[in-house]
């Protein structure tokens, strides 16, 4: 789905290093790194707001530079940490803004589109909330409804950042799973940023490390606990 | 865009009050007409007849600029809010008016020919709100803090108003006049021939509107988001600081500036309505702003006699109270 061959990324100085690496379609993972490590900077990388310091990345065989804002909008979704809800916006129209890029001009919706809103509601099983304002629901209903409204969007890749970090453990819990489950039964493509460790080990999800030391990103599903916080954050349990 | 039914009996009440206060307006002002002196006045003019003298040059363009300049205020501030992400914002607050205010000023007070014809002050006043408009939408590319891009807005007027007082000091008696009853707001100086000019700049304003409906209803969300999915936020910002500065000019060139109508109409509309749909909002905003104004104006031409008001003085009489009532409803 998406090609990584030898990029650079970063501002000034080098953040992170890529090497060859692919991301398939029906997999979820989880990118790992300590504060200013450059986890923003690489997802703002995927979704065009941020340009290459070398390398390129190639989203279905086709440069992602080479795409419109629009097309691009059409191949990925993204789910910002935290949406706070807007007065009078109520979850459907919400969710609905998901096919933006899919509507004309007016933006009117065609029955294509509501099958797709529709879709995204009932797979997250939000059909009670879909009438209330957004303003009226709880930071992990809210985050539900993000994930939906990219849900609608109908888009092969999936991109959130930090969609645990204004949650509880209960609802951390809930939204890595639903995650998971969109990967597998949906066939998407899913990458997030996080610090939630333990709870990408326990669900065994793909890691994806920022080394602290070199730069490099690491790719790996059998990283011990103690040795992701070696790679990722320079600590080890001595100290 | 689902149309619920309470929806439905909002637009239909807004609807039946503003074709009552057309009717209301038409017949408050001191000399009493008849309903024939108004037809005959559009499809039968007699020049001699005084009764239909009145109604063709003083009451159905009063009538037609009410409206226009309270729709046209009202759809400028419904952009703002949304542009700036601020139930505060208005083409007021923002110093759009200012900037038209400024050029209106320099065109009355200077004294050059060209500037003091009508469309002399219309292309002063449209080219001011466009100026102020661009200098604040670059101010926004830097400034991420829209309550300091008020302050700007705010500090522009104070600005703005200080080269005014300077140039008043220095200008004649006559231009002094002139310029003053100006800044009073008047619906009463626009002619029946200057019609189709203004209806003309209104529509064209208006059309803009309808392509950015779904850019505004995607902006509530964050500009970071409506990037995201695939709409150009430049395109946007102009296209809407245009529509303003046109509808702004517009009503500032023919009655000079009028308060309030565009922060407190968009913000009633939004809580009347609760809804964030543009197109919704849209004709809410043409309705009621055109309601707000034509009532205002009757009510000043049925008190004229006991108290002459000038409508900018009115609307901020009325609209003062009311944005204060807004704010510690929905900023509470």
């Amino acid at each position: 789905m998406i090609h990584f061959h030898s990029v650079e990324i970063g501002y000034n100085t080098m953040l992170v290093q890529t090497g060859d690496l692919a991301l398939k379609s029906g997999a979820i993972y989880s990118l790992i790194g300590s504060n200013g490590s450059g986890k923003t900077t690489f997802l703002h990388t995927l979704i065009g707001k941020k340009t290459l310091l070398s390398g390129t990345i190639t989203l279905k065989s086709k440069s992602l530079i080479s795409y419109k804002a629009k097309e691009l909008a059409r191949q990925i979704a993204f789910v910002e940490a935290k949406f706070d809800g807007v007065e009078y916006l109520t979850v459907r129209e919400y969710i609905s803004m998901g096919r933006t890029p899919h509507t004309d001009t007016f933006g009117r919706l065609r029955t294509v589109d509501i099958e797709h809103v529709e879709n995204a509601i009932r797979t997250l099983c939000l059909e009670e909330f879909a009438e209330r304002f957004t303003t009226e629901l709880s930071d992990g209903e809210r985050q539900l409804i993000a994930i939906a409204r990219a849900l609608a969007q109908d888009t092969p890749i999936l991109i959130l950042d930090e969609p645990t970090a204004f949650l509880d453990y209960g609802n951390r819990k809930i939204l890595i799973r639903t995650l998971s489950y969109i990967a597998k039964n949906l066939g998407k493509c899913i990458l997030f940023s996080t610090h939630d460790i333990d709870l990408c080990l326990e669900e065994k999800l793909n890691l994806l490390v920022i080394d602290q030391t070199t730069r490099k990103l690491l790719s790996s599903v059998n990283l011990t606990k103690q040795e992701l916080l070696q790679i990722g954050f320079n600590f080890s349990s001595n100290d | 865009m689902a149309i619920k039914k309470r929806d439905l009996i909002f637009f239909f009440t807004i609807f039946l009050l503003l074709i009552g206060a057309m009717v209301l307006h038409l017949f408050s002002g001191q000399l009493k007409l008849t309903w024939n002196e108004f037809i005959d006045s559009m499809f039968n003019f007699d020049v001699k007849n005084t009764q239909q003298l009145i109604a063709r040059e003083f009451r159905i363009p009063r009538l037609i600029i009410a409206m226009v300049a309270g729709a046209g205020l009202a759809v400028s501030g419904m952009l703002m809010q949304t542009l700036f992400n601020n139930p505060l914002a208005g083409p007021y607050v923002l110093g759009i008016n200012s900037g038209s205010s400024l050029l209106v000023a320099l065109s009355l007070l200077t004294g050059f020919s060209f500037f003091q014809s009508d469309i002399g002050i219309i292309a002063s006043a449209l080219f001011g709100a466009l100026i102020f408009g661009f200098l604040l939408l670059g101010l926004s590319m830097y400034i991420k803090s829209s309550i300091s891009l008020l302050l700007i807005g705010l500090m522009l007027g104070s600005f703005t108003g200080a080269i005014i007082t300077a140039l008043q000091a220095i200008s004649s008696a006559q231009e002094l006049k002139a310029f003053t009853i100006w800044t009073m707001g008047s619906l009463q100086q626009t002619q029946f021939d200057q019609l189709p000019i203004i209806l003309l700049f209104f529509v064209i304003g208006i059309s803009m509107c309808f392509f950015l409906v779904k850019p505004l209803d995607v902006l509530v969300i964050g500009e970071k988001n409506t990037e995201i999915l695939g709409l150009n936020i430049k395109r946007i910002r102009i296209l809407s600081i245009t529509v303003t500065a046109i509808l702004t000019g517009l009503t500032t060139a023919f009655c000079g500036p009028i308060a309030f109508v565009g922060m407190a109409v968009p913000n009633l509309t939004r809580i009347l309505l609760k809804t964030q749909s543009h197109g919704k909002l849209l004709l809410a905003n043409l309705l009621f702003g055109a309601l707000f104004l034509v009532l205002s104006d009757s009510i000043i031409q049925l008190i004229e006699s006991f108290i002459p008001l000038p409508i900018n003085a009115f609307t901020s009489l009325i609209g003062a109270p009311l944005v204060i009532l807004i704010v510690l409803k929905r900023l509470k």
